[in-house]
């Protein structure tokens, strides 16, 4: 998939017209904080009154995402941009990278380890979810390097 | 009944509070702030009436809005309604029977084992587990606290939580009812008190969700009515009516733990204290713990039994509660299929459910917000970080959106103030 295309097949703008932004980091293997950063993302939309259906979306990509970097990565930094249209989270980590990004999206795939599955993760439908929820995804990844994500929630 | 919209189970006594912060910093939902050295629940609609405050402050300001055993007196025929956590409180000898007994003592015209409607209420949420398989988890109802931190905080959870009537409404409703009828009263003639572990109990009596108004009058705490109670236990003798009807089914709601016997087809998870609750809501709103039938959540650590009006260590009472379900068994001796009977009726709460949806706003009010919000993570930027409490505010966040909402101003930080004076002396020595 050549970058910057979208498995929805829409090429994502470099940059909405961001009217608050706000940087925020995922530190790999942390499970005591995990979490955190969509929690306090959520915070914010609840202080913008973002519609309440739109903060529960954004909350399920962005809580996917969080604990993808958690557990794959070794860092990640989170951007979040609110314009008047569209609520966009970028989730840009340094890590290990998807060797397979289609097989990455298929509902069931994992690569979970039996810890992490004892803690609850590794249904493989973490990333399939976030496609779904979001109105456009798009993933980019480079082996050894690391996984860029991006996703927009239109504002109603 | 309809208390105003700024009523909450707890008030903080400005003459006994000392300003010391602990209440401020111990608010789950951050809505106390101090004011010229006192604290206040300043964001009063942020209040989910959890009792925190209550428990932590060292001096005794936060005052439960409960009422006192002498307010029973305006009310021709007086009704008790003892939470199970009731039964816990006093010594192994003491049965709930001899309790229920010696709240008829102490004044009571009709005491009820509470206990019994929460046997019936599990079989009506059993019910309602069975007839809603597309949502999980269906979230607990019976914690006020609970309740109103899902309506301010999770409002897309609302239509998770258990539209089936708490037991002590369902309690009450029924006793009204038949009391009424009974002695040719007219129902307004009937006092119901709920004899409480929790402020929050109040709050859904003066201030229910979801229904017109509550069927319970007022809320006795379980401290007040301690001490009265165990001079009327003296008085217990060999009595021969049994007005204990529960089983260890019903009792075991005091620990909050409906798996007990109660709902044993369905797969339950309990999480108490509020810190835990709002980590696993947070799950559940990131689309988590589907395979989760029922979720109980209390907002008091180890259950109701942990309630900030009980007497009893909470440890102690739990094991009481054990010894309890022991001794009376997890089998309960009602009819299911007559209480299914009136479950509609009786049981069901259709209001609850009613969209909570915010008022979606309009692109001039985004515009505005957005501002604010940059407003807020500029004068963050500023703060010193240090999480204080000095300013007021129970964190410097905190501050800069109440600097923001116009209730605050940057020189309540101490930091910005002494960094004004040194600027101000500073400018004074240049001009010199
Ligand atoms: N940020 C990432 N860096 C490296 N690999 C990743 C990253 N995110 C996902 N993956 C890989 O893609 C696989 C699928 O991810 P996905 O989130 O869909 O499922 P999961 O995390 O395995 O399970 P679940 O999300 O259901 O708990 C992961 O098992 C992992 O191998
Ligand atoms: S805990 Fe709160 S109410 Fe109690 S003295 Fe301290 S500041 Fe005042
Ligand atoms: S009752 Fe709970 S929510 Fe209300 S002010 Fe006290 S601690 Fe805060
Ligand atoms: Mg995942």
């Amino acid at each position: 998939m050549p970058p910057g295309a979208t498995s929805k097949g829409i090429v994502l703008s470099e940059s909405v017209d961001a009217r608050f932004r706000k940087l925020f980091s995922i530190e790999g293997g942390n499970f005591q904080a995990a979490g955190s950063v969509s929690k306090q993302i959520k915070m914010i939309l609840k202080q913008l009154s973002i519609d309440n259906d739109l903060i529960w979306r954004a909350m399920i990509v962005a809580y996917e995402a969080e604990m993808n970097a958690v557990l794959y990565a070794r860092s990640c930094e989170v951007t979040l941009s609110v314009s008047t249209h569209c609520v966009s989270l970028q989730f840009k980590d340094r890590g290990p990278g998807i060797p397979d990004i289609g097989l990455a999206m298929t509902e069931g795939y994992s690569t979970a380890t039996r810890e992490m599955r004892e803690r609850g993760f590794g249904a493989g439908l973490g990333l399939p979810n976030m496609k779904k929820t979001a109105d456009r995804f798009s993933i980019e990844s480079v082996v050894g390097e690391g996984t860029t994500l991006q996703m927009e929630l239109d504002i109603p | 009944m309809g208390a105003h919209d700024s009523f909450h189970s707890i008030k903080i006594d400005e003459q006994r509070c000392i300003g010391c912060v602990t209440c401020m910093h111990a608010c789950p939902v951050k809505a106390i702030r101090l004011r010229n050295g006192k604290a206040s629940v300043y964001k009063h609609d942020l209040c989910i009436d959890c009792g925190e405050c209550l428990r932590v402050c060292p001096v005794q300001a936060v005052q439960s809005m409960t009422s006192k055993v002498v307010e029973l007196a305006q009310f021709k025929v007086k009704v008790a309604l003892p939470s199970p956590v009731l039964y816990a409180q006093y010594s192994d000898a003491t049965t709930p029977n001899d309790i229920l007994l010696a709240l008829h003592k102490l004044g009571f015209d009709h005491v009820f084992d509470m206990a019994l409607s929460c046997e019936m209420v599990l079989i009506a949420i059993e019910e309602y587990l069975n007839r809603m398989t597309d949502v999980r988890p269906i979230i607990s109802n019976y914690c006020p606290a609970v309740v109103r931190l899902i309506l301010k905080n999770y409002p897309n959870l609302m239509d998770r939580v258990v539209p089936i009537e708490v037991p002590r409404e369902v309690a009450a409703k029924q006793i009204r009812k038949s009391l009424a009828a009974e002695l040719k009263l007219d129902p307004t003639e009937i006092g119901i008190f709920h004899l409480t572990p929790c402020p929050a109990k109040l709050i859904s009596i003066q201030k229910p969700i979801g229904v017109e108004r509550s069927n319970l009058d007022d809320a006795i705490a379980i401290r007040d009515i301690y001490i009265p109670l165990l001079n009327a236990l003296k008085e217990v003798g060999d009595d021969d009516l049994i007005l204990q009807k529960s089983s260890g089914v019903g009792i075991s709601w005091a620990i909050s733990r409906s798996n007990v016997g109660g709902l044993p087809q369905h797969r339950s998870l309990t999480v108490r204290g509020l810190e835990e609750v709002i980590h696993i809501l947070d799950q559940v709103e990131a689309g988590k713990l589907t395979d989760i039938d029922y979720l109980e959540c209390a907002a008091c650590p180890g259950g109701c039994v942990g309630g900030p009006l009980v007497v009893q260590n909470r440890h102690v009472a739990a094991a009481q509660v054990d010894t309890l379900i022991e001794q009376y068994g997890v089998r309960t001796r009602l009819d299911r299929r007559k209480i299914l009977r009136s479950y509609e009726e009786n049981y069901l709460i259709p209001g609850l459910h009613r969209k909570t949806r915010a008022v979606s706003h309009g692109q001039v009010d985004l515009v505005k917000a957005l501002e604010v919000m940059n407003q807020v993570e500029e004068t963050i930027g500023r703060l010193p970080g240090m999480n204080c409490g000095a300013c007021g505010a129970p964190d410097c966040r905190t501050l800069a959106e109440d600097i923001a909402a116009g209730d605050a101003v940057l020189t309540d930080c101490v930091f910005m103030k002494i960094k004004e004076l040194e600027d101000e002396v500073e400018g004074h020595r240049r001009k010199s």
